[in-house]
């Protein structure tokens, strides 16, 4: 399952697990990454990275969007088609099973984990495929490597280039326009679900904010509408596991 | 079932396994940013945290080490005070690094090839040039480690060396507290479930139905969940117990 990477220290560089360089120096994959900084190509970002690592597949996923319908979450990908149509259901469930925090203690840590079965790999492609998490606002992406068999990743590299990507998916989350992906709940509402899931009755909610309860009542009958949920502790809950408070 | 605190807790891939790989206290912390600040040849780090997460108006930053000695408390307001706006909106939509030159004479930072990948503050204020790395975990640990010098020279292998490890330090204070606020007796099984069913939108008379259970005992073990979890209400319950990780 998941390889310990407790022993990449800041200062030493851990002894190279095979005698296998890569492909460029990190000073040179800087340098290029520095030339595409102003591009938002986050498909030759993504490539450049892999190849880097020595991986042959990248899989860039937002996890914002999982829970919608199709495959808009993949953000870019050069994984064979079928594969990524057969994985889409397995990477939202699995998604669910862990919990806020142990997802918050797992960025940047890779972790390795192997294909279903049925599914048909080109040739020599290893069947184990490594993920990495991290963070950009709220948005929390995965890139999933997959690697001909035989080849071994160094969990140092792994960790730098899941930090580059975090930083090519920021050329780009910068120019987004922030609200946009706040469901499009408005600063009220926010503030109301903040109150709630701080335990405080709508009552009370409207001395803090000074308007009538009967605004707030509005507002979060407003907020389940948008978010199709059903009771306000589904409101709230939906609000937390998505950090919108 | 999603998860659950007993039986498998000390699997590896569990939180109570992550939290074990991780230092006990602060002080085991400390000398890793030290280490940290050697390798970018800086004089000073701090680190801060955000709290009051989730309203945008009540966000703030608070320093939670720092080594500036007698000066900290002078340091940290003048820093606040010129950048925490900045920051706080900075690492809402970006993971690249900060840095800024100081106003002293002769107080300079090159960031050399590394230019594009950073963003360059300008301050009148700060007497120190300074290079900060934002950290987001997620919902919860997000902030910012900090070290600062006269003159700070970067080279692209120490600042993503840094970075990295700057998001351990970030999961290892993220660990500490975690440890502190568990809840001083633990959920049953049976609660969890109660809170898990409410947090996906069931009413008491579901859950009692789903779990073969009559709609008292449900309130009664929602009612249990919210004193243990120390709320004021099953709303604020679920909310936290999915912030400490008991339900998903």
């Amino acid at each position: 399952m998941e390889l310990s990477g407790m022993d990449v220290s800041a200062q030493g560089r851990p002894i190279p697990e095979n005698d296998r360089t890569p492909l460029m120096s990190r000073d040179e994959l800087v340098r290029r990454l520095s030339a595409l900084a102003g591009s938002q190509n986050l498909q030759v970002i993504m490539r450049l990275l892999a190849d880097h690592v020595g991986a042959s597949h990248f899989l860039l996923a937002r996890y914002d969007l999982i829970q919608e319908q199709g495959l808009d979450f993949i953000v870019t990908s050069n994984w064979p088609f079928d594969l990524v149509r057969r994985l889409g259901s397995e990477l939202a469930s699995a998604y669910t099973r862990s919990t806020e925090l142990e997802k918050c203690f797992s960025v940047l840590t890779p972790s390795f984990a192997l294909l279903p079965d049925e599914i048909v790999l080109p040739e020599k492609l290893s069947r184990q495929y490594c993920a990495l998490t991290f963070s950009v606002g709220r948005t929390r992406f995965s890139l999933m490597l997959l690697f001909v068999e035989g080849v071994i990743l160094s969990q140092q590299h792994l960790r730098e280039i899941g930090l580059l990507a975090a930083y090519g998916a920021s050329f780009v989350e910068s120019v987004e326009s922030r609200t946009e992906r706040d469901f499009e709940l408005t600063e009220r509402e926010l503030e109301c679900l903040f109150w709630i899931a701080e335990g405080k009755t709508s009552d009370e909610i409207a001395v803090i904010l000074g308007i009538s309860r009967n605004t707030i009542n509005n507002y979060i009958t407003s907020v389940m509408r948008k978010t199709a949920t059903k009771t306000r502790s589904e409101a709230i809950a939906y609000a937390v596991r998505n950090n919108l408070v | 079932m999603g998860y659950s605190r007993g039986g498998t807790a000390d699997g590896p891939g569990s939180v109570q396994h992550l939290r074990l790989q991780r230092g006990s206290s602060r002080s085991d912390i400390f000398p890793k940013l030290v280490a940290m600040q050697k390798s970018l040849k800086a004089r000073n780090f701090a680190v801060f945290r955000i709290s009051g997460a989730g309203l945008p108006n009540k966000r703030k930053l608070v320093c939670e080490l720092e080594n500036w000695g007698p000066n900290a408390v002078e340091n940290s307001n003048r820093l606040l005070r010129e950048f925490e706006e900045t920051l706080l909106d900075h690492v809402e939509m970006s993971l690249l690094p900060l840095v800024w030159s100081g106003n002293g004479s002769g107080s300079t930072m090159d960031a050399g090839e590394f230019s594009p990948l950073i963003r360059r503050l300008e301050t009148a204020v700060l007497p120190f040039s300074g290079v900060v790395f934002p950290v987001r975990l997620g919902a919860l640990g997000n902030g910012y480690v900090a070290f600062f010098a006269d003159h700070l020279t970067l080279d692209a292998g120490s600042v993503i060396d840094q970075h990295v490890e700057s998001c351990q330090i970030m999961m290892d204070l993220l660990a500490l507290d975690e440890r502190r606020s568990v809840p001083a007796e633990s959920l049953s099984e049976r609660e969890i479930a109660c809170l898990q069913l409410a947090g996906d939108g069931r009413i008491s008379e579901e859950i009692a139905e789903k779990l073969g259970l009559s709609v008292h005992t449900v309130n009664a073990y929602l009612g249990s969940a919210t004193i243990k979890l120390d709320s004021v209400n099953r709303i604020q319950a679920i909310a936290k117990a999915i912030r400490l990780g008991y339900i998903t």
